[in-house]
């Protein structure tokens, strides 16, 4: 899938009220300038309209059962993770997705 | 940086069902943190033994407690089964728990909530066909009146001779690992659990409710500070600051500010991940904290939620500060030095940082798909750990 293609990223953990705000909060700040939408929810309510999900990897299954065809990426630190910058560069040049 | 060793949750592991469970009991209290908050700011502040006493204003604490609280998180279960009527059905059944109980009715209310929102669902797939065409609004409404009248009733009938027997179980439970010094051996379950991303489910789920109960009778509970303490997290923290791999290090200052003072526990939980020897740092941690806490005879008023120091402060009783604060340094500098000795005082440092860039390629990321295959993830874990067999 591609980086333009991303209208709408859901940033998930485990109550949606705490790391998932913060890294939403950078998100949307990394991504001020493209078109996405950055939200943060419980793991268990992914909306449908999702196009692209990130959570932490020890939530990854959850987030898989909650949106089992939506792209879900995982990380494994909450700050410069590795996969979470090369999404953000993908979303910013428009480069495919696809560790 | 960081691709070093993370278990991940399979589809079908026990880890992701019991999240799932503890997500859903975390789920209907979180939202009502705030609710929690006030009342544990009103406690604190007015009751005789507050900061500013007064009769008037502390009539709102029993209220709030047997009633608001049960009734918020019976309708927050309500609506994540049901939507708004499920909210309301949820809300109106766990009056019947919450009348004639002198202990909060959490557990009744996490019961009867979710419940009778199901039940509603259930009624609501029957009667949609069925339903003619302008009767829909009359249905609709009296169904959901029926159903939440008929549960309150089941709830003062059925439920609530039941859970007030199990809450107050659990309550004894406490008081006898407290009466035989042997709550510090909690931290056994509750530290690995909580980096297993069950931080939610043990402290809002089960240590909360329990912990307002007691709140109830003597002013303050330790059993808010048992997930909670910020301490041991940044012990370990701290020791990835100064002994840790170089390359993770340039990360750690911004996690201790996100952790100790914003209180996102969850940030620390990646650095204990990667290394899960260092479980036993915040093992340490933990069981010192809350001996500390014990000896002291420290507790909070409410739920500090998030986890941070400032909310320690904010709901620390009157008179109280020296054990809260006390709890909290011992348990970091516990957690430090155990974490310290661990991570061998940054002596494996230099080799342990090479093992993490080898690995730094081969990202993290898979799209739909589970992350990082176990294979890979065994192999970086153990050229790292085979140059210092004397920690084992």
């Amino acid at each position: 899938m591609n980086g333009k293609d991303v209208k709408k990223l859901i940033v998930a953990c485990d109550a949606g009220m705490g790391s998932s705000v913060m890294l939403a909060s950078q998100l949307r700040k990394e991504l001020r300038k493209s078109a996405v939408t950055v939200e943060h929810t419980p793991v268990n309510s992914i909306p449908g309209d999702a196009d692209v999900v990130v959570c932490h990897a020890g939530l990854g299954a959850r987030a898989k059962a909650s949106a089992p065809d939506t792209p879900i990426i995982t990380f494994q630190v909450f700050l410069g993770d590795p996969a979470v910058t090369r999404l953000v560069n993908a979303i910013k040049n428009g480069s495919e997705i696809n560790a | 940086m960081a691709t070093a060793y993370t278990p991940t949750v399979t589809g079908t592991g026990i880890k992701a069902h019991i999240q799932r469970l503890g997500g859903y009991l975390a789920g209907m209290v979180m939202p009502n943190i705030g609710a929690f908050i006030a009342w544990g700011l009103i406690t604190a502040l007015f009751i005789p033994t507050g900061w500013l006493p007064d009769k008037q204003f502390a009539a709102l604490v029993d209220p709030i407690i047997t009633l608001l609280l049960p009734v918020l998180i019976g309708y927050t279960g309500g609506r994540m089964v049901h939507g708004q009527r499920g909210a309301v059905v949820g809300a109106v059944a766990t009056v019947g728990v919450v009348v004639g109980a002198k202990i909060p009715m959490f557990l009744g209310a996490m019961i009867l909530g979710p419940l009778a929102a199901y039940v509603l669902k259930k009624v609501d797939e029957f009667t949609a066909d069925r339903t003619k065409s302008g009767f829909e609004m009359l249905v609709d409404n009296f169904t959901a009146g029926i159903i939440g009248g008929a549960l309150a009733v089941f709830g003062v009938w059925g439920v609530a001779p039941i859970v007030r027997q199990v809450t107050s179980a659990a309550g004894n439970g406490v008081e006898w690992l407290i009466h035989h010094h042997l709550l510090p051996f909690a931290s056994v379950l509750i530290e690995p659990a909580k980096v297993l991303f069950l931080n939610n489910a043990v402290n809002h789920g089960v240590l909360g409710p329990l912990g307002v109960a007691e709140a109830v009778n003597h002013g303050k509970s330790i059993l808010f500070m048992l997930e909670s303490n910020p301490g041991p997290g940044l012990g370990v923290l701290l020791a990835y600051l100064l002994f840790g791999p170089k390359a993770l290090r340039p990360s750690v200052p911004a996690a201790i500010v996100i952790q100790f003072l914003g209180g996102i526990h969850e940030i620390y939980f990646p650095y204990v991940l990667m290394k899960p020897r260092l479980i036993l740092a915040s093992i340490a941690g933990g069981a010192a904290g809350i001996g500390t806490f014990m000896i002291t005879g420290a507790g909070l008023v409410a739920t500090p939620s998030p986890g941070s120091i400032f909310a320690y402060a904010a709901e620390t009783p009157k008179g109280g500060w020296f054990g809260v604060f006390a709890g909290v340094i011992v348990a970091a500098a516990v957690s430090f030095a155990v974490g310290s000795a661990l991570l061998g005082f940054g002596r494996l440092a230099e080799s342990e940082s090479e093992a993490v860039e080898e690995t730094a390629e081969d990202g993290s990321a898979v799209v739909n798909e589970e992350p990082a295959p176990e294979s890979t993830a065994g192999d970086v874990e153990r050229p790292a750990a085979r140059p210092e067999p004397q920690e084992a």
